[in-house]
């Protein structure tokens, strides 16, 4: 069976549009996963379990774009950008093994850092429970 | 990670499903034939649309309709430099093999491991060995109990089948990504969360 590949490249995708992708077709955090079994199958189950444990779980198409667009004043190449809005990097050491030769090129670390703060929404941690559990326990005391 | 690719192909609609609409019959066609499967760009993770269907010609002795469609499809192809986040599944002597839920064939060999390290039999599960890192005076073991390891995309290469193997031998991988964790900020994440991240917790 010959198939024509058109085009290898069509367009590169950010871990988030094929979150959105996979929940337009109808998947789910529901355990049962009967109901869009219809549209979803089990493989593409697979990457939409796998992507919601990473940045894209939290992301809107909103910060996405407008984080793409800002990024253009930091001189950074696509594929750095998109791996910046793929691992929402919160420090230099988180960063700077996606930046190529950042020495010398003269990026603005601390600027790239505190756009991602800004504009991308934090990543879906275990800790942000944590944190909340250690603010009640803090309210308790207090009253 | 993940980019769109166009391809056009033939498709062959059984005569059980030439009762549904024919885009879903199409669909459910191509499914059959690229989802998690390789391809000489990467493994196809879904479908993303249909562009154009020609044809439906029945051709002699077939009950089935042939269709032909260009479409695009989700593929899974990491470019190198790329730095993804994966989980640990097993290490042996020749380094470690991580895991995305979806593809599983992610390998760190040895030379690729943050040096000096060391190679030792592990002591909870007796077939495998354990990789430790030793940086300083401490010791930073890879084993099942990082949550996560980011690593960097070296290559990607697409083995040819083999025609014969042995009884024994590890199911064959269509496409295999080799990573490093031999940089700042690789390796289980928890081995950089002492460094102190710009935090907004504090205001």
């Amino acid at each position: 069976m010959k198939n024509i590949i058109v085009k290898a490249n069509a367009g590169a995708l950010t871990n988030f549009e094929v979150l959105d992708l996979l929940n337009s077709r109808g998947a789910s955090k529901d355990t049962t996963r009967v109901i869009a079994s219809e549209t979803v199958s089990r493989s593409e189950y697979k990457v939409y379990d796998y992507l919601m444990e990473t940045a894209a779980s939290t992301q809107t198409r909103e910060s996405v774009t407008k984080f793409s667009d800002k990024c253009k004043d930091f001189k950074l190449a696509k594929a750095e950008i998109l791996n910046i809005i793929n691992l929402r990097p919160s420090s230099d050491v988180e960063l700077t093994p996606i930046l190529e030769k950042p020495d010398e090129r003269e990026i603005d670390i601390e600027g790239i850092l505190a756009l991602v703060q800004e504009l991308l929404p934090p990543l879906p941690t275990v800790e942000a429970q944590k944190e909340n559990e250690q603010e009640e326990t803090e309210n308790d005391e207090q009253s | 990670m993940f980019c769109l690719s166009e391809l056009e192909d033939t498709v062959r609609v059984p005569p059980s499903d030439l009762n549904l609409p024919l885009e879903v019959a199409i669909k459910k066609a191509l499914q059959k034939l690229f989802l998690d499967k390789v391809l000489s760009i990467g493994l196809c993770v879904s479908i993303y649309g249909i562009k154009s269907i020609e044809g439906g010609f029945v051709l002699p002795g077939d009950g089935a309709a042939t269709y032909k469609v260009v479409f695009r499809i989700v593929v899974f192809r990491p470019f190198v430099g790329e730095v993804i986040a994966a989980k640990f599944k097993e290490s042996d002597s020749n380094g470690l093999r991580l895991t995305l839920g979806f593809f599983e064939d992610v390998y760190v060999p040895a030379p690729l491991i943050p040096t000096p390290n060391r190679c030792e039999p592990d002591p909870y599960n007796r077939n495998q060995m354990r990789w430790v890192w030793k940086y300083g005076d401490d010791e930073f073991i890879i084993d099942d109990s990082c949550q996560q390891i980011k690593f960097r995309v070296e290559n990607i290469s697409y083995p040819p089948v083999p025609t014969e193997r042995a009884e024994d031998a590890k199911p064959f991988a269509p496409m295999v990504v080799t990573g490093t964790i031999d940089d700042d900020g690789l390796g289980p994440v928890s081995w950089w969360e002492a460094c102190a991240p710009i935090s907004d917790a504090e205001d």
